[in-house]
């Protein structure tokens, strides 16, 4: 899942960046009840979408015996609320085109609505129940474990879904972050509708609330609107923040034998942060390196040159307790000691020459200019401003990363790869049944799976 | 390229399964106001003007696909797709090198990539709209003038062939999902993978992809589609003076073998140490939208009814209730040029075998074909599907697919500007009449089902060694 996620920031927020201020006005609202969003009003389409997140309230909040609890809590939020049972809420949603769904990553707990402007009085007043007044009726509980346990049983025959399962348990191994935010098949079993009300009730409140909002509303319906929705939730009260965690066994290779005819390879080494002030430089590196698919190095060098696969890509993820620098790909099982020949070589590379002016070039143009045509839908434009304020990015976040990567010179790039980029400090995952590899340690039995 | 093949795809139909019907409707109250031009050499011009971000979709959409492929050969519409990135000419400037498409894209701040199913292959870049004459440019210079060397094609035969392995040998839901179809369509191209079997991708050569290129790449047989920041006659004269160079080449007609009125319905049983979790499908052999407009809108309408969401009647049954199963979902594709697919699938809940769900899901196909659907499930589901009209324009790629694939499958403008309109009609009668004639094995016109399951090794259904399992009860 973990691998999912890093890719699912990479296309929205990297790719997504910048705009000149024309272009995505961001405006600051704050309700007539004091609840605070941000708005990019567009009017072209008769659609609202919102979405909103609750800070800290994601699956690192779950006991190791209830992994799965924060999943479970997005999945049955919208089962039910006040007067209406699961099938009626959903029919009121569905008979006037309302999509309102729920979703828990790691460190945060989000929700979306998207919704036609003529039926979005409902709409708020049902995604005002579903957050303040969830049923959690034993019913729509059982059927979303039920989907859960089946989720996890169909992802056991996907090679890539168990490479990203062990990757986090060895990368974090001892951390909550090693947990199985989907939950496991006995895990999920345990979990009881009062566990999900206390969570809701602990979690979810208006002082970890961010939200995002984009399209045919005004700045003063939407006061009226975050009012209607939001202002019955009670304060949250989260416990004590877990230890912030490097990657774990670096340098290690652990192997899960498969029988199939393509291994699957994860790699991951400690990273950058957010926050660091060479954060806009790393992402110049990585794109050249590897983020940017067709032109990049390594897809030049593993796919087009010698065609050993069909997608290779390095990826910078970060999480509010780590962060790591990892390379996913996938190819036959005799060429892996080939592929991790090349990947090494390439680390290497960007440490010791300094890129070409035309890779710096094409990384900065497409860094800034791809970040207009990323943002051509509502949900696209709310799921940006969402991230950055999940992040605690400034509202001026997106002018200034401009300005930072266009500043980054040939120079700076070599130098945040001296600083950040050592194989040696991998740690890599194999599943298939790679030639000609000594792991250190063979993997027998999923961890955080049963 | 296509990373994301598949899956866009796939999103055309999802986004918005197709428009509709031949009939003209009088008024103005189109859903996307598109525009359409063509040129003298025959391109095809569709323009959506969108101007909520300065930034276009310029798409090239050919029609053709891996069903138009030489027998002996699949895989060489979608291994063609990937070699159109290996050296081209451009209209008015340099030639481009093997792999230099992409990387000028970049550096204009843009993203492109490309995708091939069964009936058309299409490739699209979005960029500001300042760019446009660039990538037009790009394009139209690929469009006869491919330049791949011999040594690109050999190191690209083994990206598609890792592709192969990735998508499909090592998922066995993907494996079941190409054995069925084979099974469904016998004697027609669509039984046969868009990637291509192992064996016969292995020797593609430089001069397979050459000779389909040469034989289907023309403007006459292509569609080029622009959505955004750009008005009809921007692209109009941008057009004419890029595009318009290139001549006008005879393209053969499409010729597809057809389906032979086979009896006997068909179980495909595909076991794999790796499956923990069982899957029961069935697939029935029903009329796309270019061979029965009608019938296709009706049957879009019989599985928002059937499967749209969690109060439709299989989900609601399967699930809710009778806890049998974790889902439970009809779908169906009418983009297609030959015979659709409508697929029934659902997934055991543990206790419970592929059988006793086959046996309620069929249960819910006899109370459909006995009681039929009602006017108000009919008048809500309608309702859904013309919001959904509304949300589609919320995009700038997505108005672009849904151009690109229907109109290559056989659609007119008309039908998807309109579509909200048409559908408006629909009875219940005509969901019900058309649910009869497919779905029930008393008819005629229905052509007998292909059942698959998806087991571990242990748990095959006993009725399995005879071959004849997927009778409705």
């Amino acid at each position: 899942m973990r691998i999912v996620l890093a890719f699912v920031f990479l296309l929205v927020l990297p790719l997504a960046a910048h705009a000149d201020s024309s272009f995505l006005d961001i405006q600051e609202v704050t309700s007539p009840g004091g609840i605070k969003a941000w708005l990019v009003e567009d009017h072209s389409v008769p659609v609202v979408s919102m979405k909103f997140g609750f800070k800290g309230a994601g699956a690192k909040l779950d006991p190791a015996d209830k992994q799965g609890l924060s999943r479970m809590l997005s999945n049955t939020m919208d089962e039910g609320a006040g007067d209406l049972d699961s099938q009626e809420f959903q029919r009121h949603l569905l008979e006037l085109s309302i999509s309102i769904s729920f979703s828990s990553d790691r460190d945060n707990f989000t929700g979306s609505l998207y919704t036609l402007t003529r039926n979005s009085e409902v709409a708020y007043e049902l995604l005002g129940d579903a957050l303040s007044v969830p049923r959690f009726d034993a019913e729509p509980v059982e059927r979303m474990k039920r989907a859960n346990q089946s989720r996890i049983r169909s992802a056991l025959s996907n090679p890539d879904w168990i490479a990203a399962r062990l990757m986090n348990d060895m990368a974090y191994e001892g951390h909550v972050y090693a947990q199985n935010s989907g939950g496991t098949l006995s895990s999920l079993e345990s979990i009881t509708p009062d566990d999900l009300r206390r969570l809701h009730k602990s979690s979810l409140g208006k002082n970890n609330l961010v939200v995002a909002v984009s399209g045919d509303i005004t700045k003063e319906d939407l006061g009226t609107a975050l009012d209607q929705i939001f202002s019955r939730l009670p304060e949250a009260s989260l416990p004590e923040e877990p230890a912030r965690i490097d990657i774990q066994n670096q340098g290690q290779t652990a192997l899960y034998k498969k029988d199939i005819p393509q291994t699957i390879i994860e790699m991951i080494q400690p990273g950058i942060g957010r926050d660091d002030p060479d954060y806009q430089t790393a992402q110049v590196m990585n794109f050249i390196l590897g983020s940017s698919g067709f032109g990049s190095r390594l897809t030049n060098e593993i796919r087009e040159k010698r065609g050993l696969t069909y997608g290779v890509y390095s990826y910078i993820m970060d999480y509010e307790y780590t962060n790591g620098i990892g390379v996913s790909t996938s190819t036959k099982n005799e060429s892996v000691s080939e592929i991790l020949g090349i990947l090494k070589q390439e680390w290497e590379t960007m440490k010791t020459k300094p890129v070409s002016q035309q890779e710096l070039e094409t990384a900065k143009s497409y860094l800034i200019g791809s970040l207009p045509i990323s943002l051509s839908s509502t949900n696209s434009i709310a799921g940006l401003l969402l991230s950055l304020q999940l992040d605690e990015m400034p509202i001026d976040y997106l002018d200034d990363r401009e300005k930072k990567i266009k500043a980054v010179t040939p120079e700076d790039v070599q130098s945040i790869a001296m600083r950040l980029l050592d194989m040696n400090k991998m740690t890599t995952i194999l599943v298939g049944q790679p030639e000609g590899i000594t792991a250190d340690k063979t993997i027998e039995t999923l961890p955080n799976v049963e | 390229m296509n990373q994301k093949r598949f899956l866009l795809a796939l999103l055309i139909f999802l986004l918005w399964q197709t428009p509709g019907v031949a009939q003209q409707v009088k008024t103005d109250n189109k859903v996307f106001n598109a525009e359409h031009f063509t040129l003298d050499n025959g391109l095809e011009i569709i323009v959506i003007p969108n101007h909520r971000a300065p930034v276009v979709t310029h798409m090239v959409w050919y029609r053709v696909g891996a069903a138009d492929e030489p027998s002996g050969k699949s895989g060489i519409a979608h291994f063609l797709e990937h070699l159109m990135f290996k050296g081209s000419a451009v209209i008015g400037g340099k030639d481009l090198a093997a792999g230099e498409f992409s990387k000028k894209i970049k550096s204009l701040g843009g993203q492109d990539n490309a995708f091939t199913s069964q009936d058309y292959t299409a490739y699209y870049q979005s960029v500001a709209a300042e760019h446009l004459e660039t990538v037009m440019r790009m394009e139209a210079g690929r469009m006869r003038g491919l330049k791949m060397a011999r040594e690109d094609v050999e190191s690209e035969r083994n990206v598609i062939l890792e592709e192969r392995r990735q998508r499909t040998e090592n998922n066995p839901a993907a494996r079941l999902d190409e054995e069925m179809s084979a099974a469904l369509f016998v004697n027609h191209p669509y039984g046969t993978p868009v990637i291509g079997w192992y064996h016969e991708m292995e020797k593609l050569s430089w001069e397979d992809a050459r000779n389909f290129y040469d034989k289907w790449y023309a403007p006459n047989n292509a569609i080029l589609v622009v959505s955004g920041d750009v008005s009809g006659e921007q692209v109009w004269e941008l057009a004419k003076k890029i595009y318009g160079k290139i001549k006008k080449h005879d393209v053969p007609k499409r010729s597809r073998t057809t389906i032979p009125p086979f009896e006997a319905p068909k179980t495909v049983t595909l076991t794999d140490p790796v499956v923990r979790q069982p899957v029961i499908q069935k697939l029935y052999r029903v009329p796309s939208y270019r061979q029965n407009s009608g019938e296709s809108l009706f049957l879009e309408t019989l599985v928002e009814i059937m499967s749209g969401g969690p109060t439709s009647r299989l989900y609601k049954a399967l699930v809710v209730e009778q806890k049998i199963a974790s889902s439970a979902s009809m779908g169906y594709r009418s983009n297609v040029w030959d015979d659709a697919e409508l697929v029934i699938s659902a997934t055991p809940n543990p206790g419970y075998t592929v059988e006793d769900v086959e046996k309620a899901l069929m249960e819910q196909i006899d109370i459909l074909l006995d009681e039929g659907v009602s006017d108000d499930e009919t008048v809500s589901a309608i309702s859904r599907m013309q919001s959904s009209a509304i949300y589609a324009r919320d995009s700038l790629q997505g108005p672009a697919m849904t151009f690109g694939g229907a109109l290559t499958t056989g659609s007119k403008i008309s039908d998807i500007e309109y579509w909200p309109q048409i559908i408006a009609h629909i009875s219940n009668f005509d969901v019900n009449a058309v649910a009869q004639k497919y779905l029930s094995t008393e008819s005629k016109d229905a052509a007998p089902p292909v059942t698959g399951y998806l087991l571990p090794p242990a748990q095959e259904p006993q009725e399995n060694s005879d071959q004849s399992t997927g009778e409705t009860e």
